[in-house]
Formats: C-alpha cells, structure tokens, sequence
C-alpha cells in the first residue's frame, strides 16, 4: 500500500506542461496548450464580463447578450455562425458565469482559422436587431424555467444568494436574471453591454490541441490583432457580504420529497477578502466534506447515521468574494435539530483540537490527482485558464496551483476554518417538503 | 454557469464544406489484445498523458432483474465498491484515494457497467482494486443498508422531478409489459426489501468471463493490458447463465397522456418505434433524426421550435437502442401556456420530413456535421474508451471508423424521406406532457 507521502511525491513529480501564453499590442491575452494526439482543437474566448457586472433592474443581461451572439454580424448572418461550424464537423457553444462569459468551438485543427475569423468578427460587429431578439428573449426565458423556476432547491439557492451577498449585489443576482428584468431587455441594453464590455482588452483567447504556439500566434495577430482597444470601467466587488448576517432561509415546497439542509458561509476568493487562505480552504473542503471518507461523511453518514449524505464545498476562482458551502440530506425521521447539532459538533472538533498530517496530505494528493485527470481532457484545460483569467489570475497562477497546494500545512488549514466559519457570515438553509406531500 | 443549448438552423446556403474535415476518420488505432487466459479487450495506445482508462460491462442489465426484485442489479452495482476482499468500506476507498484510481459501476438496461481511471504509476493498485471488486464483493450490512436508503431516496427525488417523471411515464407506456418499462433505479418496494442474499445472488449471476466487453484507452502497452486484465479477470467464472431479456412488441396505437405537476413550465416526451442498431437502414435513420433533431445545431425542430418561435430552450430527437428495441425519442419543455404550440410545431416537422424531399445542400450538410463530429467528441481518454467500448457491445468491426463516413455518405435525400415515413408515425407515437399544459388534452 502507497503511503499519503510518497504518492503525493509522486503527483509533484508528474510533468505539468505549462502553457505558452502572449499579448497582442491591443491587449488581447492567449494562453496555447499545444496537445497533439487527435487532429482536433478547441478555441475558447472569455470576455471579463458575467452577471455579477450587471446593475439592479437589467439583471440576466449578460447571459441574453451570450445569447445574441449567435445572431449575425454583416459578415455572418443571422443563426449561420453555429451553423456554419456545423457544417465544418465542428460543435460550438457558448456559457456565462457570474464573473465570466465564454465561447467556444471544438473542430478539426485545420479549421481553426475558420472559427477564429468569425469569433474576431462577432467580437465588433455584431448586431442586435428587434426581429431575433423578440423570439430570443422567450428562449432566455424558457432557459430559466427549466434550470430554476421548475427547480425547487435552485429557487431557494437565489434565495441563499440575496441573504449572503445582498440583495441587488454582484453574486446575489441570478445569472439566468429575474424573470420581470429579461421581460424588459431590448436591442438599445443589449448593445451598449456589448459596446462597454466587449473587446480584446477586456478578453482571452485560449486556444487547446493540434496546434502550436506560432500558429496560433499568426491567425491571432491576423484575426484579432486589428481590433482597436476600448475603455473598459474597472470591474467592481463588494468586499462584504449580506446585511444583517447569520440569516436563515427556508423553502417549503410540494414539489420538494427529500429535505436538504445548507449552510453558506462567505469566504475569500483567490482575489478578495483573506486572500491567503484560499489553497487551504480548498484543502479544507476535501477533508472536512470531500469525499465518502472526510470527517463530516464519516461523522453523519457512517457513524451517527444521521444521513443519507453530507459534504463541503469550495471554489476560490471568483473575482469577489465567494463561499464557503456545507451540504446535508438528512436520514429518514431525522430532524433538522439533529443535524445541525452534529454538525456542529465536527466544526468544533475540527477548531479545538485541528487537523493531521495524514489528513492533509490525503486531501492534497486528491486535489493533485484531480488536476492531472483534468490533462487528459481538451475542455478542461481551457476551462481552468478561463476561470483564472476571468477572475484577475494570470497563467502562473495555475502553473504554480500544485506546488502551492502541496505546500499548505495543517495550521494553514486550521487558520482558514477558524477565518470562514463564523456565525456573522452564514446563511443556514432549509429545503423542505410541504407536510403531507411525501 | 449557464450553457446555450444548441444552437442551429436549416438555411440553405452555398456549400463550404466540399472537402470534408477528417476525411480519413481512421486518426483512432486500434488494437484487439487476447491475454493468455482468453480475454479480448480492444485497445488505443497513447502515452500523451499518464493516464489509463478502462471501460468494460457484463451481458445482463436491470432488465434481467428477478420479479419483486426491480433495481437489485443497480443496488448490486454500487455496493461492488463498497468493501472487498479483506477490506471494508472505508478501507477499500482509501485505498482508492490513495492511489487516487477512481472505480465506478452502474447498470442499463442491458449490461452491468464498470469504468476505471488511474494514473499509470497506480496500474497496479487499480487493477488488484478491480479484481477484488469483482471477485470478492463484501455487500457488508453496514454498506447495503445505506445505499438502499440512498437510492429509495434517489427514487422519490425523481418523483418530483418534471423531466423524470416524464421519462418513466413514457418508458411505461412504451414497454407496457417489457422489463425495460422500468427505470433501471427500480422500484420502491422492491429497493426497501430485498435480501442482502439476492443482492450477492445478482453478482454471481451476471459477473463472468463469457459476457464481458472491455475497452483501455491510455499509457499502456499490449503485453501490460494482457497481464493485467487476466489478474483483474482471470478468475472469474468462465460463464454463467443469464436470464435472456424478453422480445418487445411495441405499442399498436398513438397515445398521449397527461401527468399534473404543480410546475409553471411542461416537460415534454415522444416515443416512437424504431430499428435496433444491427438494422441495415441504420445510417438512414441516423441522418433522418439528425435532421429532424439532432444535435449540432442544424436541425428542423431547432430552427422552428426554438430559433424562429422561441417555443423552447432545448428541443430535441434522438436514437436510442437497446438489445430488444428501438425508440426514437424527441423531448422538449415548454410554458405551460405555449407547450401545446411546441407540440404542434413538432409534429408538423414530422409530417414535413414524410411529405417532402430534403434538399441537397441541407443534407450534405448534416452529412458533413455528422462524419467530424464523432472525431471532435474523441477529446479524452474516457471518451475513446465509451466509444471503443459502444463499438463492441454494437457488434462492429473494428474498422467501422474508417467505413462511417462512407456509409453516412451513401444515404440519399430518397432513404431520408423513406425512414421518416417508416419511423415518423403519428399512429404510433405516445406523447407524455408533464405539468400543467393548457390546450392538450390526454387519452382516458
């Protein structure tokens, strides 16, 4: 049997392959991952822009904007610009976070001057017209019954949001928007988002597979290169959370058959708040609620029974701060009080008497182990450059993630349970079924 | 993060594909390996990442689940992990973190699934992981009581979900009287009672030599996959006897039912009969459903239900398979106010595909989405070993990459009008609507 040590030895010692990365003259970042063992690659362009960039009342613009893209620049009609990757065997999609705004294609390698002309050419000429826009809107509205109003427990996590991060704030408003917001969004609001935050400056384009870094280099200078900068505002974030913290939020719902009991804790991120507890929190939430075998699993699902399942969760790439999450599906018969009882319980043990040695480097070898997996993949790559660079990182910043995860201690970890888990920056949670309904 | 769906439409316009991309697909080479103690295994080396994944299955799904028995194989197919050999739960999974080798099971319909991922430097952690697994199973009370309560809770979760409760009304109505009527989660009653000795009983009598398929994608060499695969498998029972999956008379008759949800959008299902994967038309049936709703963003219900009416955010169709049949199914979710327009326009698109010839150019140009986009999905080690895994269960050759395009090719606008009317049967077709859809009206 391998020990904790020498596997994490081990993972430090797999070769990373960093990535080769430049600037164009008009601001534009690339990041290559050159990865050649299928004739494929993937463009990925990220703007720095997402719907934590929104103001009250236009929330869900963002993400419509993301939408519109897709619907023509003089160049590219309306609805040809995925049909055109189509017809090259290629798929393209396109996503928006809270920090970020994406779109990709995957084709094969020598398409790629193909999928970059036309996403240089919707990065300035698109335009928005009253006639795809109406049916558009209904789409984006339809979008969001699907992922939310048909979703009892993503519901209540809007309602989490507004009580963490405060109503009308970046991160409490709903990426897909309110529903009365998108109802009102018209050409003129959606052109000037565009106008303001769409532009090399404000992007990076990351490009992953057949390809190398000097022709990516060329097709980037032909394509992207003549695209003048812009102005782009500073992005803003709230160094606080929600007024009036702890709160406690509860959903009762007939549509809701198993219970889930939550608790969101505001927490820094890699760029706001006690920044330098962002790789042991990650650390943490391995080894507190990780996986099947971490201490609040162990506790409440094993032990105690008490639980169908229970973990933690945390992601530190946001340009504001973030959270900090705990997760529980109580057993059968068992009450909230219990839960929260036994919870409690594990957080306090966890405060008083810390952390092991053996626990901590289980949890980095995972979190090492992740990170290799994740080069197997095409997407994944691009995905992590993107989130990094959308959220103020630069590429040494993930380059050097291994190292810095492999060098937290067992007082790092304590240090940043003991900074997050306070009462003033908790949101507690309930999801619960309408007595009689199960 | 919110992702667009597809994104497509049916305009023709002036051909720029006229060189295919991957006009020789064959870029995936594959090995067969046959290991001293008989197994076969299909194989694409590739040492650009240290990583090996295996994917493999045994003959014998959930629909060979006893009576009184439904979802047993799935409780069984969890619990393989749960402790083997000397090791307990616990143990097992820290071995697995340890050598940071992930292993997971899962049941179809059809087969019982596994799928092993490890880096190369574990092989031989993982593979000694899989053979206990697979040979000394603990199903320790502790482990079949939580996962019972786990899956029944699984179940119920699914209950209050629009688009599942669709799935499983419609695979109801569909398979009537067929095992594949039933989710392969199972039954409540069934997942509360069974024995931990029927539990066991399930292994024993779908885990053997003679039923397995096994694919590896990865940083590992012939002679290494032989050794290791005879240790992980070597031992099991050279055959067993599976209980045969019964043939399936599909519905005579259109149907459309209506489940009420307190939910402000419907979800949406069509079935209709279709051919099994060994049917000569495939490829016709293949281009036909792409075009009425396949994926990639070119297709009719795209362009009509969701481009031009913004009706929906996904709209759909798709082939599935199995062992004893074949459906076409189409899904969609709709406000529940505008949900009978999306049905409507669905239909519609259904009889446009009957009544008339597609034209060249859009047909050419699914032709052309439809041969790159299988070499564009192969971007992970686990995505060639699904599909290197797909190919065997489907009884294909192992250079049916190199013939796929020249068999897509060879489909006509005549043979895509010929599989709509012989598929696209409004007769046949059962309609499930979840929700509180206003202008539909069910069947007694």
């Amino acid at each position: 049997m391998l020990s904790t040590r020498s596997a994490l030895a081990r993972l430090l010692a797999v070769e990373w392959r960093p990535a080769e990365t430049f600037t164009l003259p008009n601001g534009l970042q690339v990041v290559v991952l050159p990865s050649h063992r299928a004739p494929i690659v993937t463009q990925v362009l990220i703007y720095k822009v997402g719907s934590a960039d929104e103001v009250h009342g236009q929330t869900g613009i963002a993400h419509f904007l993301e939408h519109m893209m897709f619907k023509g620049t003089p160049t590219t009609g309306a609805t040809e610009f995925s049909r055109i990757v189509s017809r090259n065997g290629g798929r393209d999609n396109a996503f928006t976070g809270f920090d970020v705004t994406g779109y990709h294609q995957t084709i094969a390698a020598d398409r790629l001057e193909l999928v970059m002309r036309m996403e240089a050419d919707r990065m300035v000429n698109l335009r928005i017209v009253e006639k795809e826009l109406l049916p558009e809107r209904q789409v984006v509205l339809e979008e969001r019954r699907t992922r939310v109003d048909n979703v009892p427990s993503e519901l209540l996590d809007e309602a989490v949001r507004e009580q963490l991060f405060g109503r009308h704030k970046p991160y409490a408003m709903p990426t897909s928007g309110y529903a009365d917001d998108v109802k009102k969004l018209g050409v003129n609001d959606l052109t000037n988002f565009y106008r303001r935050h769409y532009a090399p400056n404000n992007a990076a384009l990351i490009v992953a597979g057949d390809t190398t870094v000097d022709a990516v280099r060329k097709l980037a200078e032909k394509y992207y290169g003549p695209i003048p900068r812009r102005t782009v505002e500073p992005r803003r974030r709230p160094k606080e959370g929600g007024p009036g913290l702890p709160q406690r939020v509860t959903r009762a719902d007939v549509r809701v058959s198993e219970p889930r009991w939550s608790r969101d804790y505001l927490a820094p991120s890699y760029r706001l708040g006690e920044t330098k507890h962002a790789h042991a929190l990650q650390v943490l939430a391995r080894l507190f609620g990780g996986t099947e075998n971490s201490r609040l699993s162990r506790a409440l699902v094993a032990d105690a029974k008490l639980a169908l399942s229970a973990s933690s969760a945390y992601s530190p790439a946001s340009l504001g701060i973030t959270a900090f999450d705990l997760s529980v599906q109580p057993a059968p018969q068992k009450t909230i009080l219990e839960i929260e009882t036994a919870v409690a319980e594990q957080m306090k043990r966890l405060l008083d008497d810390g952390v092991t040695a053996e626990e901590v480097e289980h949890a980095q070898n995972q979190l090492l182990a992740a990170a290799i997996y994740s080069q197997d993949s095409l997407a994944s790559g691009p995905r992590l450059y993107g989130a990094l660079l959308s959220t103020g990182g630069t590429t040494a910043d993930v380059d050097a993630w291994p190292q810095r995860i492999a060098a937290v201690t067992r007082d790092e970890v304590l240090a940043a349970a003991r900074h997050v888990w306070r009462d003033e920056g908790a949101v507690t949670s309930l999801l619960a079924p309408v007595e009689g309904s199960r | 993060m919110m992702r667009r769906a597809v994104l497509g439409v049916g305009l023709l316009g002036a051909l720029l594909a006229t060189s295919m991309p991957f006009a020789s697909a064959g870029a995936v080479d594959i090995k067969e390996v046959t290991t001293p103690l008989g197994i076969k295994a299909w194989l694409v080396e590739d040492k650009s990442v240290p990583v090996v994944t295996l994917s493999f299955s045994f003959a014998g799904g959930t629909a060979t689940d006893p009576e009184g028995q439904k979802g047993v194989t799935n409780l069984m197919a969890t619990l393989l992990t749960d402790g083997a050999g000397p090791f307990p739960a616990q143990v097992f999974r820290q071995r697995l973190e340890d050598a940071a080798v992930s292993l997971s099971f899962g049941a179809s319909h059809d087969r019982l699934n596994g799928s092993m991922r490890m880096l190369s430097a574990s092989r031989q952690e993982g593979f000694e992981l899989l053979r206990l697994a697979l040979a000394l199973p603990r199903f320790d009370l502790e482990m079949v009581d939580r996962r019972r309560a786990q899956f029944l809770s699984s179940v119920n979760q699914g209950s209050q979900r629009p688009t599942t409760v669709a799935e499983r009304t419609l695979m109801g109505i569909v398979f009537a009287n067929h095992p594949y009527s039933i989710d392969t989660q199972g039954r409540r009653e069934a997942l509360q009672s069974v024995p931990i000795d029927d539990i066991k009983q399930r292994a024993t009598a779908l885990i053997a030599r003679d039923g397995l398929i096994v694919a590896a994608v990865g940083d590992i060499d012939e002679a290494t996959l032989a050794r290791s695969l005879d240790r992980a498998f070597g031992n099991l029972p050279a055959s067993t006897t599976r209980p045969a999956i019964p043939d399936w008379t599909p519905p005579a008759k259109a149907r459309t039912q209506i489940v009420d949800r307190p939910v402000p959008q419907s979800a949406v299902r069509m079935a209709l009969p279709s051919i099994l994967r060994g049917d000569p038309d495939w490829y016709a049936a293949f281009v036909m459903n792409h075009m009425l709703g396949g994926g990639g963003q070119q297709s009719r219900l795209f362009a009509e239900v969701r481009e031009r009416r913004g009706l929906a955010y996904s709209v759909s169709s798709s082939l599935r398979t199995y062992d004893k049949a074949g459906l076409l199914v189409i899904s969609t979710a709709s406000a529940n106010e505008r949900v009978a327009d999306a049905v409507r326009v669905i239909r519609a698109e259904m009889a446009r595909l009957r009544n008339e010839t597609v034209g060249e150019p859009e047909l050419n140009d699914a032709k052309t989405y439809l041969t790159g986009a299988l070499p564009v999905s192969l971007d992970s080690s686990g995505s060639i070993a699904s599909l290197l895994h797909s190919l065997q269960i489907d009884r294909l050759p192992r250079d049916q990459l190199d013939k796929r395009a020249a068999l897509i090719g060879a489909v006509t606008a005549d043979d895509v009008r010929r599989m709509a009317r012989r598929l696209l049967r409004d007769d046949l077709m059962t309609t499930v609507v979840v929700g509180k859809p206003i202008g539909l009206v069910g069947d007694p």
